[in-house]
């Protein structure tokens, strides 16, 4: 047994002297590493630790060939921050028989990001009854043989890659290649994935972990996030979509005060708004992506500061059913007709409750003859992509409306192909380049809470990405080109954005920090958001095509 | 040299607040809020908004008309100049600085205006409406809590 296990999970304190420079003591004594994901271990214990998980392994591997091994993937793993004490205990009760059954694993992810949900951990050491566990997530999964994986018992980068590496000496020198090594884990666990080798990919996740923590800035939390949806898709623990919207709301929120992407999509599809009301005296919008109304007290400002003063203004805004009974788009429709009395526009609301955009009907909008209207979405239109035939359907119900013009803004990115190994490597490049742009907003604690839970709004859609399939997966991005086909054939024609548009958006990327490093492109007509060279997010308006004479 | 003495003492400008207020219109951002520090006199004038309004279109031409209400409306001139104008230009005049500094025109910086473009003036109205959209506060949104370069202290609570 060599002395070198130190140099590999566990090596907080044994490295101190030698090459690693990331592997930094926390205060406190801790690990910082193993602190990340969850467990406290001394670091002056850190040897002992990986020696008492060398022994608990090796038992636990003579022990799996006695028919346990389905404990390997079911059990639950109690209290884990105490590992040095847990193991002790393990291990005294492992050394009599071997058909004991210990609670040697843990089957929930130990993600690194604030989004665990831990609601099967208990504390009670003797409760081995996995029927008590509530959730389907642990007793679903009597696995078959194909998964019960000799090595990875363990979820994610922990303690346990100290003795799994121990034929491998991880000496992590350079955070660039050690970033290169990354890259290159990812994508080669996504293609374990895609060819259902999970035990290789179950390997490859915890290697991927250690490369992660050892990482900064954007690369980690990208990493990271991928990660956990790697291994949420790997052990078939997929994200409960169970949070309700306020959260999701607030997150968005966050993401708008931080980065300019949402303000760039209001501030362009307003335009175009504008342009298409011009001369005309009542207007309607109907707005598929509510939320807090952010879009509309800049357009309502503009109205009615524009020649010959305001239109009469009507704003039907739909959104999802609300889980706590509070009426959300009441509240934004209070909000907004408050600013409207306050600037003299005249102003009607009407909030609408669907819970798909497919739900819905020309009919039940309530659209009055001689208003035009205009139909506004922002990062919806791709969630009707999940079920066959939902997006015609809503396509077809755009068009009943009539609209003078339909804004659509779009993440500029193919997330939607039929093979997972390519929409991993659109994803991961995709969100390395929105996370970089992130990085350093946060200057001061507020703005560093902010870009937190901006990177958590990205986090979740990269766990949609990655990790659902089938109806679940909503985020099904499609880039301009392949919108703009759809758009065609359902029988819309092309509006072009003008140069008033760029230029505001030119200016308000100019208000944020970086604001170098934004790109505003036209491309045929529509625009472009982007970082450096890679667009991001495009904004299209749309109007219905002249039927052929027949 | 008495003479002279007697001359000043005779004339203070304080004596002509609209003499004063002519004057103090004419005045940059920066050296508005260096008046605002003189004398509470200086103090008061600094507040009327209409210092602030002449700020702010001063060299958009044809001036827009009936933008006063809204801008009142939604919390006045000062407040639009310290929170959405001033931003706008200064981004604007950081830009061309470090432009102009890098094309060796150092005596050019004295001539770069800080006055505001129509254009500029337009984002700001649209930052300044969804400013006073955030202040409305109350449930989701900001949760009440205030960016760190809003002035939302000073303006009065609204009434939803």
């Amino acid at each position: 047994m060599k002395r070198e296990r130190p140099d590999t999970g566990g090596g907080g304190c044994s490295m101190e002297a030698g090459k690693s420079k990331m592997w930094k003591e926390e205060d406190g004594g801790m690990d910082e590493l193993l602190a990340v994901l969850g467990y406290k271990v001394r670091s002056s214990d850190m040897a002992d630790v990986a020696q008492k998980l060398e022994q608990l392994e090796m038992v636990m591997g003579n022990a799996q060939e006695d028919g346990i091994s389905h404990l390997a993937s079911d059990t639950v793993h109690y209290n884990p921050s105490d590992l040095a004490s847990w193991l002790g205990t393990m291990l005294s009760e492992l050394n009599p028989p071997p058909n004991f059954d210990p609670p040697a694993q843990q089957t929930q992810p130990r993600s690194i990001t604030p989004l665990v949900e831990s609601s099967s951990l208990y504390d009670d050491p003797s409760d081995y009854d996995l029927r008590a566990i509530p959730g389907g997530a642990i007793c679903r999964q009597i696995e078959p043989p194909s998964t019960a994986l000799r090595e990875p018992k363990r979820m994610k980068p922990s303690s346990a890659s100290s003795e799994t590496e121990l034929t491998r000496p991880v000496v992590l020198l350079d955070s660039q290649e050690t970033g290169i090594r990354l890259v290159h884990a990812l994508m080669a666990c996504a293609e374990a994935v895609q060819q259902e080798n999970l035990k290789l990919a179950g390997a490859l996740i915890k290697q991927i972990g250690l490369l992660a923590v050892s990482q900064a800035g954007a690369m980690k939390k990208v990493a990271t996030y991928f990660a956990e949806a790697l291994a949420r898709r790997i052990y078939r623990l997929y994200p409960q979509e169970s949070l309700d919207s306020s959260f999701s709301d607030l997150l968005q929120m966050h993401f708008y005060e931080t980065c300019p992407y949402l303000k760039f999509a209001h501030f362009t599809a307003n335009q175009a708004i504008l342009e298409a009301f011009a001369g005309k005296n009542q207007v309607h919008v109907i707005d598929f992506s509510m939320k807090q109304g952010m879009q509309w007290p800049a357009l309502m400002q503009a109205l009615a500061l524009r020649p010959g003063g305001p239109p009469s203004f009507r704003l039907t805004g739909i959104g999802p059913p609300q889980p706590d009974n509070t009426d959300a788009l009441q509240q934004v429709g209070w909000k907004l007709a408050h600013l409207a009395e306050t600037i003299h526009v005249e102003f009607e609301y009407r909030g609408f409750v669907a819970s798909s955009l497919a739900d819905l009907d020309a009919s039940m909008l309530d659209i009055r003859p001689g208003e035009a209207v205009a139909v506004n979405s922002v990062f919806e239109l791709h969630r009707m992509l999940a079920r066959p035939g939902e997006i015609e359907k809503v396509l077809g119900s755009i068009k009943a409306m009539g609209p003078e013009i339909v804004t659509v803004v779009e993440q500029e990115a193919n997330h939607n192909g039929p093979v997972f190994l390519d929409r991993f490597t659109e994803a991961l490049h995709y969100y390395s380049t929105l996370f970089d742009s992130l990085e350093g907003c946060g200057v001061s604690p507020a703005s560093t809470q902010d870009q937190v839970m901006s990177e958590a709004y990205l986090g979740r859609q990269i766990c949609n990405v990655v990790a659902c399939e089938g109806v679940d997966r909503v985020e099904r991005h499609e880039t301009l080109g392949q919108w703009q086909t759809r758009m065609g054939s359902a029988g819309f024609g092309s509006v072009h954005l003008g140069s008033n548009a760029f230029k505001q958006a030119s200016m308000l990327l100019a208000l944020f920090a970086g604001g170098d490093d934004y790109r505003v492109e036209e491309n045929n007509g529509c625009i472009m958001l982007g970082w450096h060279t890679r667009p991001l997010i495009s904004t299209s308006a749309w109007k219905l095509a002249k039927k052929d004479p027949e | 040299m008495a003479n002279e003495k007697e001359k000043k003492l005779k004339f203070c400008i304080n004596d002509h607040r609209d003499v004063l207020v002519e004057i103090l219109k004419r005045l940059d951002g920066r050296s508005l809020g260096v008046a605002a520090s003189v004398c509470r006199l200086w103090c008061s004038i600094t507040r009327q908004d209409s210092v602030w309004e002449s700020l702010c279109f001063r060299h958009v031409s044809p001036p827009p008309s009936d933008v006063r209400p809204v801008v009142v409306a939604l919390g006045g001139y000062r407040r639009l100049y310290m929170v959405c104008l001033r931003p706008v230009i200064l981004s604007r005049l950081s830009r061309q600085l470090s432009l102009r500094l890098g094309n060796g025109g150092a005596g050019d910086s004295e001539r770069i205006k800080r006055i505001c473009t129509r254009d500029e003036v337009q984002l700001s109205l649209s930052l300044f409406s969804i400013d006073y959209y955030e202040r409305l506060g109350g449930g989701t949104g900001r949760l009440g809590e205030s960016s760190a370069s809003s002035l939302m202290f000073l303006c009065k609570p609204v009434n939803v």
